[in-house]
C-alpha cells in the first residue's frame, strides 16, 4: 500500500508539475460542455433548487444530490478520450 | 468512492489501469464540483433563473419554422414588387432602385456630382466648339445660352464634329482654342491653355520657346501643345511672338559696328537655332542681365533692330520649331558679348533672304 500511495503521489505530482492536469481538466470540461452534459447537469440542479427551496439550498445539498448523477451522465466517448490521454502520459513519463 | 483497494500483486498493467480509472474519476468531479459551486453561486446571488421568463413571452418568441417565412415568421420579399412615390419628382420607383434613384434626384452623394462635373466640362467643350463654327464674335457675347441651345437640338452633330477631320477644316480660325478641344469632347481638357497676363517675361519667354503659345480668342490662353499643333498656323506663331516678345527683344547689342550689329545677331542665331533646345536655360539669366542694355538699344537702333527682328522671325517660321524664341535669347546673350566672329555673319544673312 505504501508502495501504492507513493507511486499514486509521484504520479500527481507529475500531472501537477508538467501542466498536464490543467490540461485534462480544461479539455474535460470543454468536452462536457460540448456534449451538453453541462445543461443536464444544471436541469437537475434546478430541480434540487426548487425542491429544497430557492432560499434555504447549501452547496452540500447541491453537491451530495447532483455529483453522482453527473458520474453517471458522463458520455462514453468522453471517458474513453480521457483515459486514453492519461494512460498515454503516464506511459511517457512514469517507468 | 476511490478504488485505492487493488491487489498488490496483480500486473503492473492492472494498477497501471487503476491509476489512470482514480485520475479519471478526480478529474470528473472536480467538474462537478466546479460546477456546482457554479449554480450555488448564482442562486445566491440571484441571478440562476434569470433566463425563464414568462409562458406568454416564450411563446411570441419562439423559433418560427414554417416554409417561406423566415425564423422571425416574416416574409422574404415581401417588398420587393412594390412601389414608392419619389417626394422629388414624384414619380413611382421600384422599391430596389428607390435608393439609387433617389441618390440621383435629389444630386446628393458621390456619384451624381461626379456626374454632374462630366457633363459640365462636355457641355462646356460643346459649346465652344460650336461657338467657333459661328466665325462671329459678336455671338461669343451670347457663348452660354447659344451653345446650350444648340447643344440641346443637334446631340448627333456634336460627334462628328468632333472628329479629327472636321478640326483640320476649322483650322484657319484665328488663334480658336476651342478646335483643340473639340478632340477631346468628353475629357476635363476645357482649361488646357495658360493665361499668359499672369506671367512675367521670363516665363513668357520660355514658354514660347517649348510651347505653341497661341492665345486663343475666347479664353485669352495661350496653347500649350508643340509648335507642331495643327490647330495654329506658323502665321499665329509669330504674330504672337512678336506681340509678346517685341518690345523686349533686344536684337541689336550697345555699341559697336552699326552694320555688322545687324548681321551678327542672325549669325548667333542661326548657330544658337541648332541647338534651339538649350536655350531656355540660357535665356532667363541672361535676359535678366541684359534687360537694361537690350532696352538701350531699342531707343537707339529701332529701325534695325525691327527689321532685324522680322528677319529673324521670318527664319524662325519657316523652320517651324522654336527658333523664333530660341533667336529672340540667343540676341538676348549676345547683347552682353559684345565684340563675335563676324566672318559667318554674310552667308548667314543670305540665308535668310533665300528663307523669306
Amino acid at each position: 500500500m505504501n508502495k501504492e500511495s507513493r507511486l499514486k503521489a509521484r504520479v500527481n505530482q507529475k500531472l501537477t508539475e508538467t501542466g498536464e492536469r490543467d490540461r485534462l481538466k480544461e479539455l474535460l470540461r470543454a468536452k462536457l460542455t460540448e456534449c451538453g452534459w453541462e445543461d443536464q447537469m444544471k436541469a437537475q440542479c434546478k430541480e434540487v433548487i426548487k425542491e429544497k427551496g430557492l432560499e434555504h439550498v447549501t452547496v452540500e445539498d447541491i453537491v451530495l444530490e447532483v455529483t453522482p448523477k453527473g458520474r453517471a451522465l458522463v458520455p462514453d466517448s468522453v471517458k474513453k478520450e480521457l483515459l486514453q490521454r492519461i494512460r498515454a502520459f503516464l506511459t511517457q513519463h512514469v517507468s | 468512492m476511490k478504488m485505492e483497494e487493488k491487489p498488490l500483486s496483480g500486473p503492473d498493467n492492472t494498477r497501471l489501469e487503476a491509476l489512470i480509472q482514480d485520475i479519471y474519476s478526480e478529474l470528473v468531479e472536480d467538474a462537478c464540483l466546479g460546477l456546482c459551486f457554479e449554480v450555488h453561486r448564482a442562486v445566491k446571488q440571484g441571478y440562476f433563473f434569470l433566463d425563464e421568463t414568462d409562458q406568454d413571452s416564450i411563446k411570441e418568441f419562439e423559433i418560427v419554422d414554417q416554409p417561406g417565412v423566415d425564423i422571425f415568421g416574416q416574409v422574404f420579399n415581401q417588398w420587393k414588387n412594390k412601389e414608392c412615390e419619389c417626394p422629388n419628382c414624384k414619380r413611382l420607383i421600384a422599391a430596389s432602385r428607390f435608393a439609387p434613384h433617389l441618390e440621383k434626384c435629389l444630386g446628393m452623394g458621390r456619384n451624381s456630382s461626379r456626374i454632374a462635373n462630366r457633363r459640365l466640362a462636355s457641355n462646356n467643350n460643346i459649346s465652344k466648339s460650336e461657338s467657333d463654327q459661328e466665325d462671329n464674335d459678336d455671338l461669343n457675347d451670347n457663348d452660354w445660352s447659344y451653345g446650350a441651345e444648340k447643344k440641346a437640338k443637334k446631340r448627333k452633330s456634336d460627334k462628328n464634329q468632333n472628329s479629327p477631320r472636321r478640326s483640320k477644316s476649322l483650322k484657319h480660325k484665328n488663334g480658336e482654342l476651342g478646335t483643340s478641344i473639340s478632340l477631346d469632347p468628353y475629357k476635363y481638357n476645357y482649361n488646357a491653355g495658360i493665361s499668359f497676363e499672369s506671367l512675367g517675361p521670363n516665363e513668357v519667354r520660355s514658354l514660347l520657346t517649348t510651347q505653341c503659345g497661341v492665345i486663343s480668342e475666347h479664353t485669352k490662353k495661350m496653347c500649350t501643345r508643340s509648335h507642331r499643333c495643327p490647330q495654329h498656323t506658323d502665321d499665329q506663331r509669330r504674330a504672337i511672338r512678336l506681340r509678346l516678345l517685341g518690345p523686349s527683344v533686344p536684337t541689336l547689342p550697345d555699341a559697336d559696328v552699326e552694320g555688322d550689329s545687324f548681321d551678327v545677331p542672325d549669325g548667333q542665331a542661326l548657330l544658337s537655332c541648332l541647338q534651339w533646345e538649350d536655350s531656355p536655360d540660357i535665356s532667363p539669366t541672361d535676359s535678366a542681365s541684359s534687360k537694361a542694355s537690350t532696352n538701350h538699344s531699342d531707343s537707339r537702333r529701332p529701325k534695325k533692330k525691327k527689321s532685324a527682328l522680322s528677319m529673324n522671325s521670318g527664319g524662325g517660321g519657316v523652320n517651324l520649331t522654336g527658333v523664333i524664341g530660341s533667336s529672340a535669347q540667343s540676341n538676348i546673350s549676345l547683347s552682353t558679348k559684345k565684340k563675335k566672329p563676324k566672318t559667318a555673319a554674310p552667308s548667314v544673312s543670305s540665308i535668310y533672304d533665300e528663307l523669306n
